[in-house]
């Protein structure tokens, strides 16, 4: 099926969403929750764009919005991108302290108004943080309370046992919100302090026990009996092989 | 030992392959640099794909570089299957839109060769130069082919192979 992008005649698989298409065809269209791990959430509300179909015009979250028939589609009018800076600017006023957002903020030309910022919050309750914890089996994560208070943490923002550690909420987080911090053999994520494991070889720290743990639980470690870094595996293969050669 | 990993060498690729022979290596890093060079647009052997060792006393020197295991740990462990095997070169090559930097594939590769580029925040592997691999083409020794998979160089490639199958009986 060929859909029309911005003029540009894209061809697309029924059910595949515009975003996707859109990006299929090198046509930018800006997100921040989404991520292709996972389906579109139309959470941000960035990736708005203007649909006709048939002659009825309406506004839709690309990110969400299957293609089911032929459509032509907008990603840049005027009335979307006032749409698109007013969402910026919600954006960072709920986030303030998040570079990213502040960056946006300026490039959208976002203007100062009675809304007043939220100077600690780095959080914008996207939920890719929760998506992914999700994904690697955990659900540790989850939003938690309503309204503006809405944000994600683990139960009572207690030390979760399920979480691994592996630190991919904090990496997927479009804003940088979620700290971990890494100093003398720990690890500190949602309030779970992780003693790291140790190099056998070289003494570094290199993972979490929940991390061996979760492999083991694939059947992939490689050595459950030796602790190795990945920097000492590799030269000990090396080692092995001068050996063997 | 798991039995998984016998898997790893029994494979029979049906695409070209990266042959290391060890023996010929002369330790120059040539590879390492033009490795980093096409993958960050840097020379920094730190980040590069392939990593040479020099053991001086023993004089001798080895490639180590992903072995594109037909069972490879790094795609079982990922949660996304954002590791797949590439139909064209046969390499696993990583989807960074789709990783979610958990980092376990790093942690679970048994030689060390998926490693993470903090500077680029993504998953680094092999991948056979999408099909032109440069450091074939710079290695000054004949260290590194990259070759059609003829009897002799399954051959070839199954006695690196055997030789990194050694490595972790002993490890394991
Ligand atoms: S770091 Fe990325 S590629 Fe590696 S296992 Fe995790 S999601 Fe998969």
């Amino acid at each position: 099926m060929k859909i029309l992008i911005d003029d540009l005649e894209v061809e697309v698989t029924h059910g595949e969403t515009i975003l996707t298409s859109a990006r299929k065809a090198g046509i930018h269209i800006p997100t921040l929750c989404y991520h292709e791990a996972f389906e579109g959430q139309g959470r941000c509300r960035l990736c708005l764009v203007e649909v006709d179909c048939r002659g009825v015009k309406q506004v839709v979250t690309s990110c969400t919005y299957p293609v089911t028939e032929e459509i032509t589609v907008r990603t840049s009018t005027p009335g979307i991108e006032k749409m698109r800076k007013n969402i910026v600017m919600l954006l960072y006023k709920q986030a303030s302290a998040s570079t990213i957002l502040h960056d946006m903020y300026l490039e959208y030309g976002c203007s100062e108004n009675s809304l007043s910022d939220n100077p600690e919050e780095k959080c914008m309750v996207c939920n890719l943080c929760v998506l992914a914890c999700e994904e690697m089996g955990s659900s540790a994560i989850s939003l938690i309370m309503r309204g503006t208070e809405k944000r994600a943490a683990t139960p009572y923002d207690e030390a979760s046992e399920v979480c691994l550690g592996c630190g991919a909420c904090a990496a997927i987080c479009p804003t940088q919100a979620i700290e971990v911090i890494e100093r003398d053999g720990y690890r500190i994520i949602w309030n779970k302090k992780f003693t790291l494991l140790k190099c056998q070889h070289c003494g570094r720290s290199f993972a979490t026990e929940e991390q061996l743990a979760y492999i083991d639980s694939k059947g992939k470690y490689a050595d459950p009996d030796s602790l190795i870094c990945l920097n000492c595996r590799r030269k000990m293969t090396a080692e092995k092989i001068g050996i063997f050669t | 030992m798991n039995n998984w990993f016998q898997e790893v060498w029994d494979q029979e690729s049906m695409h070209k392959e990266l042959i290391v022979q060890p023996e010929r290596c002369t330790g120059c890093r040539t590879c390492e640099l033009i490795c980093s060079f096409v993958h960050v647009q840097e020379f920094d052997t730190t980040r590069s794909r392939i990593s040479v060792f020099n053991f001086e006393k023993a004089g001798f020197s080895v490639p180590v570089v992903c072995q594109q295991c037909s069972v490879a740990a790094c795609m079982e462990v990922c949660p996304v299957e954002a590791i797949t095997r590439s139909d064209r070169t046969g390499a696993m090559v990583v989807n960074h839109d789709k990783c979610l930097r958990c980092k376990m594939c790093t942690i679970a590769c048994p030689f060390g060769a998926t490693i993470y580029d903090p500077i680029k925040d993504i998953i680094a592997k092999c991948d056979l130069g999408n099909g032109d691999p440069m450091c074939v083409k710079v290695c000054p020794s004949g260290a590194l082919t990259y070759q059609e998979p003829t009897q002799a160089n399954i051959s070839k490639r199954k006695a690196y192979a055997a030789r990194f199958k050694a490595v972790y009986e002993e490890v394991g």
